[in-house]
């Protein structure tokens, strides 16, 4: 099975895009969205994506304080399954 | 910076009460750019040049040049005097010679515009969006707006309904950053004037948790993109 990393990625290529161009996620995942220049308000379609595809309580408020791509994976692993 | 007010990428925008607002135009220029980034300290080129995408790097660049030239004029300092401070969820404020600044400011940025507040007192927040169609339109009123707001959209149709989201979500995001939390706050918690979603282009506000602090609203959009101030005001003014 894929990874939480390699999920968040798939999902961001799909979902957000800045000028339409796609976000380029390193792959050790050390990329903010919120610094990258993505949207409020397509930060706040993400929050609701990541809630519903991982199973997680997600809300944008984890969006802006969690700093990086590699913390809301982290974020997520923490979670109970 | 630029030569002459004719090659500055900002100007004048609305006055609101004692804040003013300047537009930035954010329109790719290589030249502006580069002027943009001789402005900047170490660190905030350092920052520029961690954005992946130019975009990102123009928005950052033009924006923080034409706030550094704001404040110096404003404040009567030299530019490498000017530093920049952030509060516990980032809200940045302007330090003279290592001291804060009696300023206030805030700016926004969406694709092609930017925004910037200044006000000598009170909190201020400002927004801009341009009003890109959402893929999950109804998905996002569901996650930030309130009851009455979400009844609102839903009676909404076609185009008017894109532009009273994006209306109501720039009055709520100026507010929460007024307020100085950004987005970290639930914006679904509190609703927008009713006056305001109904199309009036000011009001003011009190958040509940928050009773003896009132802020002005006031609508700053117009047909390129969706745009809003939220300024505290003083405890004597009507």
């Amino acid at each position: 099975m894929a990874s939480t990393g390699d999920r968040l990625k798939t999902l961001i290529a799909d979902n957000l895009e800045i000028d339409g161009q796609s976000i380029d996620v390193p792959d050790d995942l050390d990329i903010s969205l919120l610094e990258a220049g993505v949207s409020s308000v397509d930060l706040v379609a993400f929050a609701k994506l990541v809630a519903r595809d991982f199973n997680v309580k997600f809300t944008l408020e984890h969006c802006t304080t969690l700093n990086s791509v590699k913390e809301v994976a982290d974020f997520i692993d923490s979670q109970p399954g | 910076m630029p030569a002459s007010v004719a090659d500055c990428w900002w100007r004048p925008f609305r006055k609101v009460g004692s804040a003013a607002v300047l537009y930035v135009d954010l329109t790719p220029d290589a030249a502006r750019e580069a002027a943009a980034l001789a402005w900047l300290d170490q660190e905030e080129q350092s920052r520029s040049q961690r954005f992946r995408h130019d975009g990102a790097r123009r928005r950052f660049a033009l924006c923080r040049a034409a706030l550094r030239a704001i404040l110096c004029s404003q404040l009567g300092c030299p530019n490498y005097q000017l530093a920049f401070g952030a509060s516990h969820h980032g809200k940045p404020y302007a330090l003279v010679n290592g001291q804060p600044a009696p300023i206030g400011f805030n700016v926004s940025h969406g694709s092609l515009h930017g925004l910037i507040a200044f006000a000598a007192e009170g909190r201020l927040g400002v927004d801009v969006e341009e009003r890109s169609p959402a893929r999950d339109l109804d998905g996002l009123i569901g996650s930030v707006m309130g009851p009455a707001e979400r009844a609102e959209l839903t009676s909404a149709r076609g185009n008017h309904r894109l532009h009273l989201f994006y209306h109501l979500w720039t009055v709520k995001e100026a507010l929460m950053k007024a307020l100085g939390t950004g987005l970290s706050s639930d914006v679904s918690g509190f609703e927008i004037p009713l006056a305001m979603r109904r199309g009036m282009k000011t009001s003011t506000f009190r958040f509940s948790h928050l009773p003896t602090v009132r802020w002005w609203l006031e609508d700053l959009g117009n047909e390129h993109f969706a745009a809003a101030i939220a300024h505290e005001l003083s405890p004597g003014s009507h």
